[in-house]
């Protein structure tokens, strides 16, 4: 019921991605390049580095059925790159994009991945088998500031996103000739670019947009410490804010369409669960901390604020407060993302792994009831 | 136009708002007499008009708050007794208390921050500061 596996990688990973048979993790060591490993008995292998971009890698995405490894960076450019024999042979993919570009995300069917940018805007990228390269088709409208996260609804068409404005937007997709018509509820709405909702519930920058696995329920998170759930979307949103006790998350995953972990600020993924009535409330944290004694957060938060209560009880007067004391947890800072782990055969999720930017990749396994 | 509109009707708004307050501080009064610092601060707390951008209204608000701060003396008691819906708010109050820069305004509120904290903790201090729209 937590960690399961702590792997130190560097000294502060941006992001990662798992090989479909989980063998292999790829990931940004915050800086331009993407290192490979592989998990050889006990011990981890450098295996590839993939150094094709300028700047920091922000968004690694591996598609599970397609192989094909996608990055981001904030230099602007997008690769895609495919295993050949034993090396990885990148294609760049041309965004159009004037400002650095966030995040990163394959589609259910693996035929488009969305990029979000701080231009703004977002990247449609799909395969043109005819002159086989991948084509960039740009939304521009409504975001008004940077896009955070993007999240793929599982019909493959429709796509959520965060912002620093603070609101969630979900735009359709569809591309006439990558999209069939065979799906689809209302076909007035299908047009690619078109703002399905908007939702103005965070007065803070938002991130770590999900869709539940059903496609039925949202969630996302605020800077604000808060998390919301949103029922119903297209038809009827009905919207559930929970403030949250610490710091601010910064990625969802939904494990079933009722549980969902959030990782942020505070170093230990959260459980969140709605109970049959569809009420969303937060359940534990996921990590046991081996906790200081006798102290609960009690002591820990009036030792950070010590000197500001000035009259303290156990700081000692010659020391200032150490920022970075190590707490006991899996994590040591922040954690920055959260990548599902699915186990072949299962339908529930009960795997995933976080990394941070303290350089763990840490493995979590939850036992889900029912 | 839209924004006169706006403008005319959160000026009759603002006569109601200023009403409500001075009826609130009548009976904070009221309760503060009869020992009951607890009550008095939730009165105080309730109904505030944070999303209203009138300064007249939000100083008469806070003078109020400050008021029913002042006044309690059993701060472990009080958060144990308020409705955590309350805390947001209270935490807004506070740190506009510790921006007065007068001591014992200070002083109380840097009592009951700390204590509040233990109990809201991090995340309500963090919605306090960022809220932008909801302001005290």
């Amino acid at each position: 019921m937590a960690a399961v596996a702590v792997h130190q990688f560097a000294e502060c990973i941006t992001c990662h991605a798992w090989s479909p048979d989980q063998s292999m993790v790829a990931f940004c060591p915050n800086n331009s390049e993407v290192h490979i490993y592989k998990l050889f008995g006990e011990k981890w292998e450098k295996m590839h580095v993939l150094s094709k971009h300028d700047q920091i890698v922000c968004g690694i995405d591996w598609s599970l059925k397609s192989n094909k490894l996608v990055t981001v960076s904030h230099d602007r450019n997008s690769y895609v790159w495919s295993q050949e024999g034993t090396e990885w042979v990148p294609t760049l993919v041309i965004l159009r994009l004037n400002r650095a570009a966030l995040c990163v995300q394959w589609s259910p069917k693996e035929n488009k991945f969305a990029v979000g940018s701080g231009a703004k805007s977002i990247c449609i990228c799909y395969y043109e088998q005819e002159n086989n390269w991948w084509v960039s088709k740009l939304i521009r409208k409504k975001h008004e500031s940077s896009v955070t996260n993007v999240a793929w609804h599982p019909d493959n068409i429709l796509l959520a996103t965060t912002s620093t404005d603070g609101k969630c937007r979900v735009f359709s997709t569809y591309i006439k000739g990558v999209d069939s018509k065979e799906s689809e509820s209302s076909s007035s709405d299908l047009k690619f670019g078109e703002q399905i909702a908007q939702l103005d519930l965070s007065v803070t920058w938002a991130f770590g947009v999900r869709w539940s696995p059903s496609g039925s329920i949202l969630a996302y998170a605020g800077h604000n410490s808060m998390i919301h759930f949103i029922d119903d979307v297209k038809s009827n949103p009905s919207a559930q804010s929970i403030p949250l006790r610490d710091l601010p998350l910064r990625d969802l995953l939904f494990l079933s369409d009722r549980v969902v972990v959030g990782v942020g600020f505070d170093c230990n993924p959260m459980i969140f669960t709605a109970d049959d009535t569809g009420l969303w409330s937060f359940t534990k944290f996921l990590d046991q901390r081996k906790a200081a004694p006798s102290s609960s957060r009690g002591s820990q938060l009036s030792e950070a604020f010590g000197k500001l209560y000035g009259t303290s009880k156990q700081v000692p007067s010659n020391d200032t407060v150490e920022p970075s004391k190590p707490r006991g947890g899996a994590h040591e800072n922040c954690i920055t993302c959260i990548v599902p782990l699915w186990k072949r055969g299962n339908t529930t999720l009960c795997r995933f792994s976080t990394s941070g930017l303290d350089g763990k990749v840490v493995i979590w396994e939850l036992d889900i009831p029912k | 136009m839209a924004a006169e509109e706006e403008y005319l009707e959160a000026e009759e708004n603002l006569e109601a708002i200023i009403t409500r307050i001075e009826h609130k501080s009548r009976k904070i009064e009221t309760l503060l007499k009869q020992s009951k610092p607890v009550d008095a601060l939730k009165t105080a707390l309730e109904g505030s008009a944070l999303k209203t951008r009138d300064e007249r209204c939000k100083s008469a608000n806070w003078i109020v708050v400050h008021r029913a701060v002042m006044a309690i003396k059993d701060v472990d008691g009080m958060i144990s007794s308020l409705d955590p819906e309350y805390y947001d708010i209270l935490m807004k109050y506070l740190y506009r208390g510790l921006a007065t820069g007068d001591r014992p305004t200070c002083d109380q509120c840097l009592r009951i921050h700390e204590k509040l904290t233990e109990k809201a903790g991090l995340g309500c201090i963090l919605r306090s500061l960022s809220d932008t729209v909801n302001t005290v």
